[in-house]
C-alpha cells in the first residue's frame, strides 16, 4: 500500500511538471518540449504500474480498493501542498522516486 | 448547441446541489463518521473493560449465557466479537406469557460471559442510523436519503459536464484569492476523490435497489418481493426434523470447528441458532463481513446443532449478487485496517468540504450583487441561515451529542433518547442563532461553541470517566484515545478557522468604516 502510494505521489508529480505552467511555477523556468513530453510518459508509467504492488501484496480485491484510496490521497496531498510548500512537495516526489521502486524491489525479494 | 447543454447542466448543478446541499452535508458528515461506528461505540460506554477472546471461547460463553437466560426462545442470534469491538451481542425472542415476543439485546463480555453493564447511550449507532434513515422511521427516512443519493449522483455528473477544464485545471488550487479559491477548492475536492463520490454515491443505490427500483422484482415474481428475498436468503427455519423433541445441543466451539473444518480459516462474523435445545436444531455460521470486500449478507454454512452434520453447505455467489455485495461492502468498508480506514473517513470528509465549499459559493456569487447594500434580500438571508445552521450547527450538534454522552447522569431515565434529544435540540438552537444572525458575527460564534465543545471532550473523558487519555494512552486503547484526539484536533481546527472568519471581520470593519462615517455624517445634517 505505501510502495503504491509513493510510486501514485512520483506519478502525480511527473503529470504535473509536464504542464508548462506548473512546470514554470515550480523549476522556475520553462520546459522544453522533449522534457514535458518524457515527464508525461514517465507520470503515466508510474501510475500504470503503481496498483501491482498494492495488487501483489493484498489480493486483487484488497489491492485495488487500497490503490484506489492511495491515488485520491497522493492527488489530494499533492494539491494541496503546491501552493504552500511547492518546494517540499517537489522534495517529496525525488524521495518517491527513488523509495518506491526500491520499496516494490525489497517487497519483491523479501 | 454544446454551450447550451453545459449551461443547462450548470443550472442543474446549481439548484440541485442548493435544494439537497444541506441534506447530503449531514448525510455524509455522518456517514463518515459512521467509518468509525466500533470505535465511538467503545468510547460511548467507557466504563466497559474491552478484552480479547479466542473465537471458540467467546462462543463458549455466548452459548453458556443463552442457554442460562433464554432456554426456550425460538432461535438466538450471536454477533461475534472483534477486534474493533470484542464484545458479543446477542439477540433473542423472549415470549411473554400473552404469546407476543419481544426482541431482547444483550452485550456479553465474551471472557467472562456476563452481561456488560454500561452507560445507556447510542454512541456511533446514532450516526449509523442518522446516516440513512434521518431519524424519520421506516421507510420515509430511507426514502428521502435514497432520493438525496440520487440528486448527489445527478450533481457530480452534472459538475462534471460543467467543469471547463476539468484535465487542465486538475493540480490548481490558488488559496486566498476570495470566490477563485473558493472554486478551485471545490473542483479540487470533487476531481480529486471523484473516484470515491462516484462510488459511494453509486453504491448507495445500489444499497436500496430493491427497495427505490422493484420494478425488475415485481415482474419476475408476480409482484411477490418476499418470494424474491426468500429465494436470495433462504431460510434455515423448518430445515431439520420438524419434531420438537428437547436434545440436548452440541457445544458451539464444536461446531465451530466443524465449521472450520468445511471453511478453512473461516472467521465467524455471526451465529444463528434455531430451534435451540430441540432435535431440530441448526446453528448457521456467517463468515465474518470484514473478511472480504463484498459484503453479502445471509450466505453461510447450516450445522445440525445435535449430530453437527451438515444441513447447508457455502451457497453458490451468481456474478449479479457478488458484484451488488461488492458496492455494498466498498460502501461500507467494513474490510479496511486503520490506515484504509482513515483514507475512507478523511474521502467522506472531503466529500461534505465538497458539499459545504459549493453552498458556501452559490451564496458568496449572489451576496456580491448586493455587497453595498445595507439589508439583504430575504432569500439570501434564509440561505445564509441554513448555510450557518446546516454546516457549522451540524457539527456543534455532534460535538453537543458527544458531550450529552459525558455529562448527563447515569441514572437519567431514558438517557439514550435524551443524548439523542440534546443533538436535536442544539441543532434547532443554532438554526434560531443563525436566523438571528447570518452573517460573519454568527459563523464567528458558531464555530467558536462547537470547537470549544469539541475541545472539552478529552477533559470531560478524563473528569468524568475513568477512560481519559491519560488512562487509554499508556494502555494503547487506541481506539477510545483516538476519539478524544480526534476531538481535541477537529476542536482545534474550527478554533482557526473561527479565527480566520474573526480577522476577516476586523479587515471588513476597517474597510468599510470610513464610508459609513461619512454616511451617518450626512443623515445627521
Amino acid at each position: 500500500m505505501l510502495v503504491s502510494a509513493l510510486l501514485c505521489y512520483a506519478g502525480f508529480m511527473a503529470l504535473c511538471l509536464a504542464m508548462q505552467k506548473h512546470h514554470a511555477s515550480l523549476v522556475g523556468r520553462q520546459g522544453a518540449p522533449g522534457l514535458l513530453r518524457a515527464l508525461r510518459w514517465a507520470g503515466w508509467c508510474l501510475l500504470g504500474l503503481s496498483p501491482w504492488p498494492a495488487m501483489a501484496a493484498q489480493g486483487w480485491a484488497f489491492g485495488l480498493v487500497q490503490w484506489c484510496a492511495v491515488l485520491m490521497a497522493s492527488a489530494g496531498l499533492l494539491v494541496w501542498l503546491l501552493p504552500y510548500r511547492p518546494r517540499l512537495a517537489v522534495g517529496l516526489a525525488g524521495v518517491c522516486v527513488i523509495a518506491g521502486p526500491a520499496g516494490a524491489l525489497l517487497a519483491g525479494f523479501g | 448547441m454544446r454551450e447550451g447543454f453545459r449551461q443547462a447542466m450548470a443550472w442543474l448543478h446549481t439548484w440541485a446541489g442548493l435544494l439537497f446541499g444541506w441534506l447530503l452535508f449531514a448525510i455524509f458528515l455522518t456517514g463518515s463518521l459512521t467509518y468509525f461506528r466500533q470505535e465511538l461505540n467503545r468510547w460511548a460506554h467507557p466504563e466497559v473493560l474491552y478484552q480479547q477472546a479466542g473465537t471458540p471461547e467467546s462462543l463458549a460463553s455466548a452459548q453458556a449465557f443463552l442457554e442460562k437466560h433464554a432456554p426456550g426462545a425460538p432461535n438466538w442470534l450471536i454477533i461475534a466479537a472483534d477486534e474493533r469491538l470484542p464484545v458479543l451481542t446477542l439477540y433473542y425472542r423472549q415470549t411473554s406469557e400473552s404469546g407476543r415476543g419481544s426482541l431482547v439485546e444483550t452485550v456479553v463480555d465474551p471472557r467472562s460471559g456476563e452481561a456488560v453493564q454500561a452507560r445507556d447511550s447510542r454512541g456511533g449507532e446514532f450516526f449509523y442510523r442518522f446516516h440513512y434513515e434521518l431519524e424519520m422511521g421506516y421507510p420515509w427516512g430511507r426514502w428521502l436519503a435514497s432520493l438525496a443519493a440520487f440528486v448527489m449522483f445527478v450533481t457530480l455528473v452534472s459538475g462534471i459536464i460543467t467543469h471547463k477544464k476539468l484535465f487542465k485545471d486538475f493540480f490548481t488550487f490558488r488559496p486566498g484569492k476570495g470566490q477563485r479559491s473558493w472554486l478551485d477548492g471545490h473542483n479540487a475536492l470533487g476531481v480529486l476523490a471523484l473516484p470515491f463520490h462516484l462510488m459511494i454515491t453509486y453504491s448507495s443505490l445500489v444499497i436500496f435497489m430493491t427497495m427505490t427500483m422493484p420494478a425488475s422484482i415485481l415482474s419476475r415474481y408476480d409482484g411477490n418481493t418476499r418470494a424474491f428475498f426468500n429465494e436470495l436468503f433462504p431460510a434455515t427455519a423448518g430445515m431439520g426434523d420438524t419434531a420438537q423433541r428437547q436434545a440436548p445441543m452440541l457445544p458451539l466451539p464444536a461446531l465451530y470447528a466443524r465449521y472450520l473444518a468445511l471453511v478453512p480459516g473461516g472467521q465467524v462474523g455471526m451465529v444463528s441458532v434455531d430451534k435451540p435445545g430441540t432435535a431440530s436444531a441448526t446453528a448457521t455460521f456467517t463468515p465474518k463481513v470484514g473478511a472480504r470486500v463484498a459484503y453479502l449478507p445471509g450466505g453461510g454454512v447450516t450445522l445440525n446443532a445435535v449430530d453437527g452434520s451438515v444441513v447447508r453447505g457455502l451457497a453458490a455467489e451468481p456474478v449479479p449478487q457478488r458484484v451488488a455485495g461488492g458496492f455494498y461492502g466498498m460502501h461500507m468498508g467494513r474490510f479496511a485496517g486503520p490506515v484504509l480506514r482513515w483514507l475512507y473517513f478523511i474521502s467522506g470528509l472531503a466529500a461534505t468540504a465538497m458539499i459545504g465549499t459549493g453552498l458556501v459559493m452559490w451564496l458568496g456569487k449572489r451576496l456580491l450583487k448586493h455587497a453595498g447594500a445595507t439589508v439583504q434580500p430575504f432569500e439570501l438571508r434564509v440561505v445564509g441561515a441554513l448555510n450557518l445552521a446546516g454546516m457549522v450547527g451540524l457539527v456543534c450538534a455532534v460535538a453537543a451529542f458527544l458531550c450529552a454522552n459525558r455529562l448527563l447522569p447515569l441514572a437519567l431515565a431514558g438517557r439514550a433518547s435524551w443524548e439523542v434529544r440534546v443533538f436535536f435540540l442544539v441543532w434547532l438552537a443554532s438554526l434560531l442563532h443563525a436566523l438571528w444572525r447570518p452573517n460573519g458575527a454568527g459563523w464567528l460564534q458558531q464555530l467558536s461553541a462547537a470547537a470549544a465543545m469539541l475541545l472539552s471532550v478529552p477533559v470531560l473523558s478524563q473528569f468524568a470517566t475513568s477512560r481519559g487519555l491519560a488512562v487509554t494512552l499508556p494502555q494503547g486503547d487506541w481506539a477510545v484515545a483516538g476519539v478524544d484526539l480526534a476531538c481535541a484536533g477537529f476542536g482545534l481546527v474550527l478554533a482557526w478557522l473561527a479565527r480566520r472568519v474573526w480577522r476577516r471581520a476586523l479587515q471588513a470593519r476597517a474597510e468599510q468604516a470610513p464610508p459609513r462615517a461619512v454616511r451617518i455624517k450626512r443623515e445627521a445634517h
